[in-house]
């Protein structure tokens, strides 16, 4: 499976008056792993949001290798994009299994429900991830940990060419954040999904993601390898931080 | 996982269940064979005895054709075939209906505390209901009274404004819709007991159909009910795709490639036209709608791929065995016999809640 | 939602925001707070508060009488050994009952099954008990009437029975007495339902008739509310012969509210009749009256028409604010048997008779019976 390839061009986002993305122009190319970082209220979600369909009003096109959002219409786009909540909540007790396997929701039939192909799907996705192993659990009753990696199964059953996250470790200690991160580069290098994630602790989005997209106030304001992006002058600007405090970030980049 | 008495605990009580949660056939079969004894067990059964043998034989005789020698007094034939069979067909239809519609309610609506009722339907069919008692017109249509027709339109135009009010068929969130919900609700009902204030002497006639009742279940009612409910469910069957999808919220469902909106409002109107002809075959009963969903999710799990047929055939049983109940002693209001097996489950429902296990 | 509705509607509270079905917080979490307003059991506990139901219905009454005292006595004369003429009406016979239904009759009705009290009463008055196959649970006059098996309930007719029973002729109440699902039902079904309503004493005596030549016996009938007017007449003549027209409030219920007889209702013109001046709710479609209302219309005599349900005039006297009523300052709060002067059936006569007498205590009505003692001395 080869990853996807989205362009953004002159993307434009408002709520009500608020001008939240302004004339973003990006490409990112199939395969590759980009980590969208910025200060709170940047618009690293309403981007994100614009590249999964849900953004309303937006202005400019987004092209999934080269079709436009809309000319591609739900289904194939549920099948091209999956995406990984911050946080899912669920109304009724529901085994793990039984969340990974709505990620084929796309590929049912309407009518017969999952098919062989369906099951298989679930049960690679939760192998990948390494949750068979919690397959009976209640999956709210797993710690967030846990629940983190059967999301992220639940993305893989959909078996989307771009996985996209929104901070994706928010909440986990320290060895979960390395493993999940691990677990992208695993699936990027391995699988060559194409992924873009959000990502608030710039240690792991310099140490993981070859490229990073800073945003502030709407804007695309740097674009290319942790090393030319997190530079002290722009942790002073945009983040509106002293750089003495983040040596780790400027060390590893 | 790896710390807490809680979470042990449930692991071992959702285990309980898993052995169950792999045998949807099994749970299948089983409830096809009791929902065929409750239809027997109804038909059988009733304030007065009818033998086994004349009735099996009437209902060969008058079904499949098969000759008899007509042993039986003219009277047995008229209970079994004008009183019981409609009566049992009409509480399988809306145990069906209300079940199907209250797990359809909780799904959409993402709350395990819905029932049919969340929307407006039970307020709208009972000021419906009330209105044919006090004016003084009778009239009927396609053999129902007044009674089921301004129940029916009544319950599918309290739903109609909920909907209306809370921003259109779907596009309003799932808080506003409830709380608007309620909210028409308490008015409908402020109009309901005006409306029982002046009924006067039929006050008797609205207060039991508030409790509901089979008792006037008729082959005509059931001409009108079946063809909803029946198409209702199937059709609300047909889109647990869409149930699904929306387990994890709307953002979720719109990921899978689903059309939120419109999947929501078709869904909502579905479940509210099988509740409306359910009200108005039987009055209001009370906790199928709750109480058979979350059981079978309990057996097997929220894919509504399961629930809702489960749903459908457990609900019909229960329905079927409590009209029987509430018959065989001489007509107790069919919503106290629910209402009686319900409130216990339902309490048991909350202790756990409070208990910190979920269902 | 039922809940809410069954609170609302049965008990006067309005419809607060106090039982409510659902939480107001949807939060789909593990964590969300149940609501302590959900229990369950309201759907139940409004039964009891249906107890005023029956007592608000001026009319035919369902509803068990605890202890009827004996009244054997007050029977209309002898109506068996009237020789019925079957042959004067011919079979088939097309009747039309008090709500303008033409029922057919096709033959001298031998199974026939009432569904009410009142209805019972007069079939076995007309000398018909022996036709009657089923009744209902509050049959209770004349004695041999509460041995018939039961097809009807305060919560309706269990129709099955009634079908067991083959019977050849139904004969119900209207105006709501019994539901009308089941009269339609009873129709649908084959049977010649003929149902009979009566707002005033002339209309009970037409009930009677017209179930006397449903019955077969229009001559029995005949005699029957011949004897019944005759008696009527006496009992106005005495009442509008004496000076005083009391102010009179008939007390038909008092849980919880105290309810009255609406005006130009069937209680309101028989106080007419019997020289009173009715005191009514002032609405025709409301029981209740307000205390404020009473306590200004001042009654000077007040009948406690409750009083086989265990409200006796010493607990009406003790009630605030009725003391400043006359009726309680003279001790003019009297007792009457409920059944005989609101149940529209042959002891109609005699009721109206106690009820004059609780009205006008030196009437003089010789040739009817004594009152039956109902309270001990009031």
């Amino acid at each position: 499976m080869s990853g996807l390839e989205v362009e953004l061009r002159a993307v434009g986002l408002a709520y009500g008056r608020r001008q939240v993305l302004a004339e973003i122009d990006v490409r990112i190319e199939a395969g590759e792993r980009v980590c969208l970082i910025g200060p709170n209220g940047a618009g690293k979600s309403s981007l994100l949001r614009c590249l999964t369909g849900l953004g309303q009003g937006r202005r400019g096109s987004v092209l999934m290798d080269g079709v436009p959002l809309e000319e591609l219409g739900r289904s194939r786009l549920a099948r091209s994009v999956a995406v990984v909540p911050g946080s899912i909540s669920l109304p009724f007790a529901m085994r793990v299994e039984e969340v990974v396997a709505l990620g084929r929701t796309p590929y049912e039939h309407p009518l017969l429900g999952a098919r062989p192909a369906d099951h298989a799907a679930v049960e690679a996705a939760m192998q990948r991830v390494g949750v068979t192993a919690l397959r009976d659990r209640d999956a709210r009753k797993l710690s967030l940990g846990e629940r983190q990696l059967v999301v992220l199964a639940m993305a893989l059953a959909q078996a989307g060419r771009l996985l996209v996250l929104d901070e994706p470790t928010v909440h986990l200690d320290l060895r979960h954040q390395v493993e999940v991160m691990q677990l992208l580069a695993d699936l990027n290098e391995r699988d060559g999904l194409t992924i873009v994630a959000v990502l608030h602790d710039l240690g792991l989005a310099a140490h993981f993601f070859p490229r990073l997209l800073l945003l502030d106030a709407g804007r695309l304001v740097a674009d290319g390898p942790p090393s030319a992006v997190l530079t002290p002058e722009r942790i002073r600007d945009v983040f509106g931080v002293d750089p003495r405090f983040v040596p780790a970030v400027l060390a590893r980049s | 996982m790896s710390t807490g008495l809680a979470p042990g605990l449930a692991r071992v009580r959702l285990g309980r269940f898993e052995a169950l949660r792999r045998r949807p056939v099994m749970l299948f079969t089983a409830g096809l064979i009791v929902l065929l004894a409750a239809v027997v067990a109804g038909v059988v059964l009733g304030n007065v005895p009818v033998p086994l043998s004349d009735t099996l034989a009437i209902l060969g005789h008058r079904f499949f054709g098969i000759p008899a020698a007509v042993t039986w007094p003219a009277s047995a034939e008229t209970i079994v075939l004008e009183l019981r069979l409609p009566r049992v067909l009409s509480a399988l239809v809306v145990g069906t209906g209300l079940a199907v519609a209250g797990a359809t309610f909780q799904g959409l609506l993402r709350n395990p505390l819905a029932d049919p009722y969340v929307l407006g339907t039970a307020s709208g069919a009972a000021l419906g209901a009330a209105v044919a008692v006090v004016i003084p017109v009778q009239i009927a249509f396609l053999g129902l009274g007044l009674t089921n027709l301004l129940a029916f339109v009544g319950a599918l135009a309290a739903v109609a404004i909920v909907l209306r009010l809370a921003g259109g068929g779907g596009g309003g969130s799932l808080t506003s819709m409830l709380l608007t919900g309620y909210a028409v609700g308490s008015l409908l009902a402020a109009g309901l007991s005006m409306a029982m204030y002046l009924s006067g002497q039929n006050l008797r006639q609205i207060f039991f159909y508030l409790l509901g009742s089979f008792a006037t279940a008729s082959w005509a009612q059931l001409a009108f009910g079946l063809p909803i409910i029946a198409v209702g469910s199937a059709l609300i069957m047909t889109r647990s795709r869409s149930l699904n999808a929306m387990l994890l919220g709307d953002e979720a469902a719109l990921h899978f490639g689903l059309n939120v909106r419109r999947e929501r409002a078709v869904l909502l109107g579905l479940a509210s036209l099988v509740t409306a002809a359910a009200v108005a075959l039987a009055g209001l009963i009370g906790f199928v709608g709750l109480v058979v969903p979350h059981v079978v999710r309990l057996l097997v799990g929220p894919n509504a791929r399961l629930v809702l047929p489960l749903a459908a055939l457990y609900g019909a049983s229960f329905l079927i065995l409590a009209d029987l109940a509430a018959r065989i002693p001489g007509e107790l209001p069919v919503g106290v016999i629910t209402a009686v097996v319900g409130a216990p489950f339902f309490l048991a429902l909350l202790r756990r809640f409070r208990a910190g296990y979920e269902l | 939602m039922v809940l809410t509705l069954l609170l609302a509607a049965c008990t006067s509270l309005p419809s607060s925001g106090t039982v409510n079905s659902l939480p107001a917080s949807y939060a789909p979490n593990p964590t969300i707070a149940p609501n302590p307003t959900i229990a369950p059991n309201p759907t139940i506990a409004p039964v009891p508060t249906v107890a005023p139901l029956p007592t608000s219905l001026p009319n035919p009454q369902i509803s068990p009488i605890p202890t009827l005292p004996p009244a054997g006595d007050t029977l209309p004369p002898a109506p068996p050994s009237v020789p019925a003429t079957p042959a004067a009406i011919a079979y088939p016979l097309t009747i039309t009952d008090d709500e303008g239904t033409s029922v057919t009759i096709p033959a001298r009705p031998q199974h026939v099954i009432s569904l009410s009290p009142a209805i019972t009463e007069i079939a076995f008055g007309l000398g018909a008990g022996d036709r009657v196959v089923g009744g209902t649970d509050a049959d209770d006059y004349p004695p041999e009437a509460a041995a018939l098996p039961d097809v009807a309930t305060f919560t309706g007719v269990i129709k099955e029975k009634v079908v067991s029973l083959e019977p050849d002729l139904v004969l119900a109440a209207g105006n709501g007495f019994n539901h009308p699902a089941d009269i339609k039902a009873l129709r649908d079904l084959g049977y010649p339902v003929v149902v009979v309503y009566a707002k005033s004493v002339d209309q009970v005596l037409a009930d009677i008739r017209l179930i006397g030549l449903a019955l077969g016996v229009p001559d029995v009938a005949a005699t029957m509310t011949a004897d019944m007017e005759a008696k009527i007449q006496t009992v106005s003549a005495a009442a509008s012969a004496l000076a005083s027209r009391p102010r009179t409030f008939y007390e038909i219920g008092s849980t919880p509210d105290i309810y009255g007889p609406a005006p130009d209702s069937f209680i309101s013109d028989l106080i007419e009749m019997a020289g009173g001046k009715a005191i009514t709710t002032g609405d025709p479609n409301v029981f209740s009256i307000p205390l404020e209302r009473l306590v200004n219309a001042d009654p000077e005599v007040i009948v406690v028409g409750d009083a086989l349900y265990g409200v006796c005039p010493r607990d009406v006297e003790k009630r605030p604010a009725w003391k400043s009523m006359t009726a309680v300052k003279n001790g003019a709060v009297r007792p009457v048997n409920d059944t005989i002067v609101t149940r529209p059936g042959p002891r109609l006569a005699d009721g109206f008779a106690a009820l004059a007498r609780a009205i006008h205590p030196d009437i003089s009505l010789p040739g009817f019976p004594p009152d039956v003692p109902i309270c001990a001395s009031p």
